[in-house]
Parts: structure tokens; C-alpha cells; sequence
């Protein structure tokens, strides 16, 4: 999904054609994604080489000189608790985060779909979310999850249920906050399957019911859901990318405690850089991410991709 | 009205003149020396330093001072000046948080103050005590000087304890009369909290308890730690008496102040830097009163101190007497009444407490703001971990509290642990 790819391919034949004529077919392509190349190199490929640098050396922010150190900064991380509770935890969130605001994105999109009435009202509804300040919405989220004097312990204890410590409590606290992860999420996901959804040609539903899919279970099955494919991909590549960078909501509710029980890799980034002004450990932690990143994206790409027929 | 001719004599005169009117300027702007000043917390500090820079100004004319753009935090204060150091455009004086000036005397960033110090000759009349240029020393050198000092208070909710039927007049002197109020709070039900003791952000609190009881963090050479002792575990004990008695809940971030303004905790104990946020938002929602901590040992118990140090950046001559002159001011008996007066943090010069022409009348009109100025003399420095790993120590203290606080572990536990994880962190040699 590279820029240049998608530069070359959104140009108009007649460009097309001027172009090939006086530098030829291969010659254009460069010369039209020349600028985003540069851009690319300058703003993501030099800082990353940067990144990659740090992370072999013992580099503090402030200081005038620094070592080689080799890998031993990522031979720390297998010792350092802090680390291995903050993949852990990232880890739980996204398997937490992903499936749920997808199935209640999907669901929802559906419902908005099939519904007369209220289309744009429901959809600006569930959108709220995205559109908000999650540093701002953390302090409603924050009053709304207190202890003693938050509305839904006070609805809880009003029903004669147990009242958690939504957020200061290491059981509960990683899964308040992927409440939260689903709740800003979901917003996003719905508006890409209701674009997705208005896609997909009616008469091919008209289609399916000739040839026998009556029920409504059945007709998502063999027209919605194949269809939706594209969409699918996209949103759960989004929705990943976005729950392991997880840190807004971490940061103002729990600060990652207690205990690092609720420590996230892109917290834990941030307080290595910036707290304790270790660059080359964060930076080292910083790879790891990334690492993680790609992977989980080409996993994703290459195995699903096989499997969806665009439309 | 005759007209003015000029002759060609007169018309240089008046140019030359004109030249030299110029010129003058230049010559007074040459002998005043420009400096730079930088603060953080911009909430609490901003009227407190816009108020002594006017009075600096006024007095010191020869001097310009300007301040740069005030930080958040004093993370991001420590961040910005480490930057500039980088770069080499520091701002010649910055106020850091007074745990942070071990970090840049060890850096040499901070420059020694004692020779300045030395030409001033009677420290005493200039309202420097031991004890309060004590709060600026690190790692052997007077780093900075204190410039806004705090310390942990009680709040306490009046009306709260009043209807739990605890009416005995004066506050609680012993954590036993705390944690036993705590309990009828907590019994009143209906969401009421007893207590919350600020044990998590960072290791000052719990310094409170364990100075208290006489204690200290790291030995004399700070070769090993001295945490792990008697104090050590009768503190942690108290903590875990304070959860396991008091009934006191585990509140993230700032969920105790919250509660606390919505009348439904009875004691919290925090810096006194909060006082007039806590004032504030409290308004007149219930009787709100604050008081000392309560004592531990009368004897051996201290304090921790937290607040703002100004420290000297510059190297240059000209320009260290300049930012001398400016954080002298800042921290003299006029500069300290300006900072109490707009934030309530404790003054930091001898004088200015002392002498009564100076706060008295500030006090009798602010009684919430006395509690932590009758606890200077219990004072201590908050202490600044040795080394490269300083802020984290106490990140993995706060972490090994948790445990406490969520009952996880006992106290013996905790303290092992706690003792283990810190050891490793400090440098091997003093």
C-alpha cells in the first residue's frame, strides 16, 4: 500500500499517455512519485535509521557522549518486568479491543443499514466518539468509573451488585480501559462498514433471494459478508494499528498502574524516552514496536488478502 | 515668525547631536547584561513569578531579564533544559523541581553556587538557614537554592467527621485516632471513604512514613539502601494497617481529590502545594480544615520536602552575576513573600518566617496555609536517588506499594522485594 504505487495508479490515461511520450512508461512512474519518495525518505525512512542507530547504544537525553552496546539493550527487556507486563497487557487489549468493536461496528452498521429512519442520527451518534478528545472524554470517563462517587457504581450499588475499582484496581483495570478502547473504536469502524455496506449493489441480494436464501442470516452469509471483504481487511488492520498504540487513555487514567497492570507498549515507550531519559533503551523499544507492527500487518495482508475477491 | 536657516556648521551639530542621542542608548544597552529565566508549572508558579520579576525589574534595572516560555511539569521543565543543554541555549536561571537538581549537578549542568555564596558573606542576614540551602545540596555542590518548598498536610472534612459522630475537638494527633476515624467513616456506607493516604505518582509520600519513623533511604556512602530496617517495615506496616483497618480504597490518579471535593472522603493527606486548588474546588460544599501530620516519632520524625529550586546555568562571569542577582532576589526575604502570597507553598527563607513583617498578616487571613509552614522545622530534603537510574527508583517503589495498597503481599514481602529491586538500580560505588 505504498504512496507511490497509489500515485501512479490515480493518474488520468490522458496524463498517462503525455507523460510515457517523453520519458518513457518506467521513467514517468519515478518522475511522478519523485515527490512522494523524497517525502517518504525525509519524513519516515531518515528518522527510522535514527531510531535504529539509538537502539544499539547506551544513549541518554542530555548527555554529551554515548556507547556501542550491541543488542544488550534488547537482552534487558527479557529482564526488565516493566517491559514484559507492558506486551502482555498490549497483547490482551488487542485481542480485548479488535473483535469487539469490530462485532459491535458490524452489527451496528447492519442494523443502521437495514433501518428507515435515523440513518445520519445513529451514525453521528456512535461517531461522537472518534471526533472527541480522548484526554478530554478521559476525565468523563474518569468521573464516570470512580470508586465511591462515579454513576455507575452508584447504578451498581443501587441493584445490590459488587462495586469494582474500575480503574485502581489490577483486575479490572486493563478491561475498563478496553472498554473504553471499544467504545472509541467503535464509532470509526461503523462508518467504514456503512460505506462499505452502501457498496454492495442491491440487485445482488435480489439475486441471492431467487436463488433460494430466504432468511436474512443466509443472505448476509453469501452476499454481505464475501463482499464486505475489503472493507473487513481495512478495518481490522486499522483497529489493530490503533489498539497497540494505545497510550491517551493509559496516561490520564492509570498512569500504567497499579503495579504495571495496566503498562502498554507505547507508555512504557514514552517513560523510558522522556521520564527516565533512557533514548537508546527506548529506542530499542521502539523497534520492538514496530517489529510488531509490520508483522502483524503482513500476517494480516498476505493471509486474508488470498482469501478476498474484490468486488 | 522668522524663518530658520540653517548653516552648514549648525546642520552637522545638530546631526552630530542627534548621533550621539542615538548612540547613548547603545552604550547604557551594552552595559546591562540580558538573562533568561525559566519556570514550570505555569498553574501554580505564573502570578508568583510575574510578581517578583516586576519587582526585580524595578530594582534592578541594569539587569534585563525575560522569561522563556514556562513548561507544563517539571518533567517536561527537566526535559526542556537538558534539550537546551544539548544545544547549548540554555536559559542562564531554572526553577526545577527541587528532586531534579541532584540530576543536573550530576551532569554539570547546574552550576556550584558556593562561590557566590562565599562573597555574600553573612548567609544568616540574607535569610539562607543551613537547613533551607540544605535543600539545594547535592552531590557535594550547592546546586540550587529553594525556592518554593512544600510539605505533606492533613485535609480533613469536617462535616464528614462530625457525622460520624466524631466531634472531639483538635484533629487526630496519631495514625491510631486516623485510621480508627477512618473505620466510622467508612461505616456511615453510602459510597463515604475514611482516609486516603497519596501513596502512588511517586516514593514522596511514602518518604513521609518512613522519615517519620526516623528512617532513611540509602546509607551515608548511598552505597546500599537503609530503607529495609525497622522503619522501613513499621512504615509499610502503617500503610498496610491504613487498607486493611481504615478500610482505605486504592484511588488512581487524581480520584481522591475528586471524591474528596464531592464531600465523600473524610481524611486525605497530600502536599500543601494543593491547598488552594483543594480550597477551591471544596468552596462551600462542607467545613474544610487542615492540619499537621500526624506524628509518628516526636523525636526522630521528619518530613520530605517538595517544591521548586533555581539553579544557575551560565558559565560566563558577566552573566552568572546577573542571574545571580536574579535568583538571589527570588529567594530573599521580599521575592519568598511575593511566592507565598500567590501560590501557599512554604516560604523558603528564614526571614521572611521569622519575621512577622513580612506574612503574618497573610497567615492570620489564610489559616488553611499555616499547617505546613508550623511543620518547616521537620523539614528534609526530598531525596534524590543517586545515578542514572534516580527517577526510576522511585517508579519501582510506588509499583512495590501497589501491592499493599491491593493487599497483594504483606509488608515483610514488600519491603524484601522492594530493598532487592533498588539495590540494583543504585551505582555499585558511591
Amino acid at each position: 500500500m505504498s504512496d507511490a504505487a497509489a500515485a501512479a495508479y490515480a493518474m488520468a490515461p490522458r496524463e498517462r499517455s503525455r507523460a510515457r511520450s517523453l520519458v518513457g512508461d518506467g521513467g514517468a512512474a519515478w518522475l511522478l512519485t519523485l515527490p512522494a519518495i523524497i517525502a517518504y525518505l525525509l519524513m519516515i525512512l531518515l528518522p527510522l535509521a535514527g531510531v535504529l542507530a539509538l537502539a544499539f547504544t547506551d544513549y541518554e537525553f542530555g548527555g554529551t557522549s554515548f556507547r556501542w552496546i550491541g543488542s544488550e539493550n534488547f537482552a534487558d527487556m527479557l529482564k526488565d518486568r516493566t517491559f514484559m507486563a507492558s506486551i502482555r497487557n498490549t497483547v490482551i487489549y488487542c485481542f480485548f479491543v479488535v473483535p469487539l468493536s469490530i462485532g459491535i461496528a458490524l452489527l451496528l452498521a447492519i442494523l443502521i443499514e437495514a433501518g428507515a429512519r435515523g440513518r445520519a442520527f445513529f451514525r453521528a451518534v456512535f461517531f461522537l466518539p472518534v471526533v472527541s478528545l480522548t484526554v478530554a472524554m478521559a476525565t468523563a470517563w474518569q468521573y464516570l468509573l470512580h470508586p465511591s462517587i462515579g454513576p455507575v457504581n452508584a447504578v451498581l450499588r443501587g441493584l445490590g451488585l459488587g462495586t469494582p475499582n474500575w480503574l485502581g484496581s489490577s483486575d479490572w483495570v486493563l478491561m475498563s480501559l478496553g472498554m473504553i478502547g471499544v467504545w472509541e473504536n467503535v464509532g470509526f469502524n461503523l462508518v467504514l462498514f456503512l460505506a462499505g455496506l452502501t457498496a454492495i449493489p442491491r440487485e445482488l441480494y435480489g439475486a441471492a433471494e431467487v436463488d433460494g436464501a430466504k432468511s436474512a442470516w443466509s443472505r448476509f452469509a453469501l452476499v454481505t459478508w464475501p463482499l464486505l471483504g475489503p472493507t473487513l481487511l481495512f478495518v481490522i488492520i486499522i483497529t489493530m494499528t490503533r489498539s497497540i498504540r494505545v497510550f491517551d487513555s493509559v496516561q490520564t487514567l492509570t498512569q500504567g498502574g497499579p503495579n504495571n497492570a495496566s503498562e502498554v507498549l507505547l507508555r512504557t515507550i514514552y517513560q523510558e524516552g522522556f521520564h527516565y531519559f533512557k533514548f537508546g533503551y527506548s529506542a530499542a523499544i521502539t523497534l520492538v514496536f514496530l517489529a510488531i507492527v509490520l508483522a502483524v500487518m503482513l500476517v494480516q495482508t498476505r493471509l486474508i488478502d488470498r482469501r478476498i475477491h474484490y468486488g | 515668525m522668522t524663518r530658520m536657516t540653517l548653516t552648514r556648521r549648525q546642520g552637522l551639530a545638530v546631526m552630530g547631536g542627534a548621533a550621539a542621542t542615538i548612540a547613548m542608548p547603545a552604550v547604557a544597552r551594552a552595559q546591562s547584561v540580558e538573562i533568561n529565566v525559566h519556570y514550570s508549572m505555569p498553574a501554580i508558579f505564573k502570578e508568583a513569578q510575574d510578581a517578583v520579576m516586576e519587582a526585580f525589574t524595578k530594582k534592578h534595572p541594569e539587569v534585563k531579564a525575560a522569561y522563556v516560555n514556562p513548561t507544563p511539569t517539571y518533567e517536561d521543565g527537566a526535559q526542556l533544559l537538558l534539550r537546551n543543554a544539548a544545544t547549548n541555549s540554555m536559559p542562564e536561571v531554572s526553577f526545577q523541581g527541587l528532586n531534579r537538581l541532584r540530576m543536573f549537578a550530576e551532569r554539570g549542568i547546574a552550576q556550584d553556587l558556593a562561590p557566590l555564596l562565599a562573597k555574600e558573606g553573612d548567609l544568616a542576614k540574607l535569610g539562607y538557614s543551613p537547613a533551607l540551602l540544605g535543600l539545594g545540596f547535592h552531590a557535594k555542590t550547592q546546586c540550587g537554592l529553594a525556592f518554593a518548598a512544600s510539605n505533606p498536610i492533613s485535609y480533613y472534612n469536617m462535616d464528614l467527621l462530625k457525622k460520624a459522630g466524631i466531634t472531639d475537638a483538635g484533629f487526630p494527633a496519631s495514625w491510631d485516632k486516623v485510621i480508627d476515624n477512618s473505620k466510622r467513616i467508612k461505616a456511615l456506607g453510602d459510597g463515604n471513604e475514611g482516609m486516603f493516604f497519596r501513596w502512588p505518582g511517586d516514593d514522596w509520600m511514602f518518604s513521609a512514613l518512613l522519615y517519620g519513623h526516623g528512617g532513611r533511604m540509602l546509607n551515608d556512602a548511598e552505597t546500599d539502601v537503609a530503607f529495609n530496617g525497622a522503619e522501613g517495615l513499621a512504615a509499610l506496616k502503617l500503610l498496610d494497617r491504613m487498607v486493611k483497618e481504615g478500610g482505605m480504597p486504592n484511588f488512581a490518579g487524581t480520584a481522591d481529590l475528586q471524591a474528596f471535593a464531592a464531600g465523600k472522603l473524610g481524611q486525605m493527606f497530600r502536599t500543601t502545594a494543593q491547598v488552594r486548588s483543594i480550597a477551591n474546588s471544596v468552596g462551600t460544599n462542607f467545613q474544610l480544615q487542615t492540619s499537621l501530620m500526624p506524628v509518628i516519632d516526636p523525636v526522630k520524625g521528619r518530613l520530605p520536602t517538595g517544591g521548586a529550586g533555581g539553579m544557575i546555568t551560565t558559565k560566563d562571569p558577566r552573566k552568572q552575576e546577573a542571574a545571580w542577582m536574579f535568583l538571589k532576589f527570588a529567594t530573599s526575604p521580599e521575592g519568598t513573600t511575593l511566592m507565598v502570597k500567590n501560590t501557599g507553598y512554604v516560604p523558603c527563607n528564614q526571614i521572611a518566617i521569622d519575621d512577622p513583617s513580612y506574612l503574618a498578616d497573610f497567615y492570620k487571613q489564610n489559616p488553611l496555609f499555616q499547617a505546613a509552614t508550623r511543620q518547616v522545622p521537620l523539614m528534609v530534603p526530598w531525596y534524590a536517588f543517586p545515578g542514572q537510574n534516580s527517577v526510576r527508583v522511585t517508579q519501582v517503589m510506588v509499583d512495590n506499594l501497589a501491592r499493599i495498597a491491593e493487599q497483594k503481599a504483606t509488608p515483610e514481602q514488600v519491603l524484601a522485594d522492594m530493598a532487592a529491586e533498588v539495590r540494583k538500580l543504585i551505582p555499585r560505588q558511591g
